[in-house]
């Protein structure tokens, strides 16, 4: 399976997706008029990863504002690792906010509401 | 077994209970053979009904996984909807930010020059047409630039932030107090005419005349010069403005810490 690497926009993130690492690294706002576009090869991607690379999975975020649909294909992704914690796979996750935008954080807490895998979130400063 | 097999031995053994001739072995060979086809009946009964259970079980917790599906995907979507509305809090909370930076001084925390203009024009545009008095005082800071020269220009930035807390406390609580220009103040008086905005500016000089600056720097005196004026319907803001700048310029001329009015009469 290829990386991906998407450089970031207004309105979308960058993505990179480094395969043998095991790391996907998201950074900026998502509010993209296409997010099936955007985030369905990202959903692909790590399915193909959990199914196949039998390496541990982490994901790297710094995600600030995220529409609807953006929020619907992070569950999705947050749904695979969960399955595949469930079945003794390692994944891991951990969100990055500014620490002037306490929000952001407590919206990943929703995020991490449904995960047991370890999912850590910190501030950072700017 | 042949589908007419069974009423044709029920007929033979009516046949053999009713005639005296028949061998009693004739009819006990014939109830024993409808004997086994009836437990055999029964057997066959049992077994359809354990697998009519079967598939009413199969087919119950089909609906259950269903309804499961069902509830899951319910507060799929309510988690959705609960964090997508915590970002569109977050985006309002932002615009009420930058709206209130955008739309005031950094230093003093009074509204800016591109604020106090909206102002203007909305009391300005009320006043004509309720046929209201609204009157404005331009207000400067005297010798500041040597304040700032001698001072320091934190000190400067302190007697900034001063005079426009005197300032916001010396107003009416309808009125508007704006950081107009580096030391200049523009102050807003809705239904007010000349005589009462004469008042008003008096007390806002007044009022800074006795700020403290002990604590800022030695034989540092504060007092303001302020030029005021009162709105005549009809014409441009910009002449308003015009007149109150002159009025300043008068009050600068005459020694400063004082206040000036400019009327259409006195013009």
């Amino acid at each position: 399976m290829n990386n991906l690497n998407l450089s970031q926009t207004s309105s979308t993130p960058s993505i990179l997706a480094d395969w043998s690492k095991g790391i996907v690294q998201m950074k900026g706002d998502s509010y993209p008029e296409n997010s099936f576009e955007l985030f369905q090869p990202l959903i692909d991607w790590v399915q193909a990863y959990l199914a196949t690379a039998g390496q541990p999975l982490h994901l790297d975020l710094e995600l600030v504002y995220l529409n609807t649909s953006s929020i619907r294909s992070m569950m999705d992704i947050f749904e695979q690792m969960e399955a595949a914690h469930k079945k003794g796979q390692m994944v891991s996750a951990r969100w990055f906010y500014d620490f002037a935008n306490e929000r952001v954080g407590q919206l990943a807490e929703e995020f991490r509401e449904d995960c047991t895998f370890p999912f850590t979130i910190s501030s950072k400063p700017r | 077994m042949i589908p007419d097999a069974l009423p044709a031995l029920e007929s033979r053994i009516e046949i053999l209970l009713h005639d005296p001739a028949a061998s009693p072995a004739d009819l006990h060979a014939a109830l024993a053979v409808l004997y086994e086809r009836y437990c055999l009946q029964e057997q066959m009964l049992a077994r359809l009904i354990h697998i009519s259970d079967k598939y009413q079980m199969a087919e119950r917790e089909r609906g259950l996984s269903h309804v499961e599906q069902l509830q899951r995907k319910v507060r799929q979507v309510e988690k959705i909807v609960r964090i997508s509305d915590g970002y569109q809090s977050m985006l309002q909370d932002l615009h009420t930010r930058l709206t209130a930076i955008s739309n005031h001084d950094d230093l003093t925390g009074l509204p800016n020059r591109r604020h106090m203009q909206e102002r203007l024009k909305q009391t300005i545009a009320q006043a004509e047409r309720n046929g209201d008095t609204v009157s404005i005082a331009l207000v400067d800071i005297d010798f500041f630039k040597k304040i700032n020269d001698s001072a320091g220009h934190a000190i400067g930035d302190v007697v900034l932030t001063r005079v426009a807390e005197c300032m916001r406390q010396s107003m009416r609580e309808y009125d508007i107090c704006a950081r107009w220009g580096g030391e200049e103040f523009l102050m807003l008086f809705p239904s007010c005419d000349l005589q009462n905005a004469a008042q008003l500016a008096e007390r806002a000089r007044a009022a800074v005349a006795k700020i403290p600056t002990d604590d800022l720097h030695a034989g540092l005196n504060l007092s303001v010069s302020i030029g005021y004026t009162e709105f005549r319907l009809g014409e441009a803001i910009d002449s308003t403005l015009k007149r109150a700048d002159d009025a300043l310029y008068c009050a600068k001329s005459s020694g400063r810490n004082c206040v000036i009015g400019s009327s259409a009469s006195n013009e």
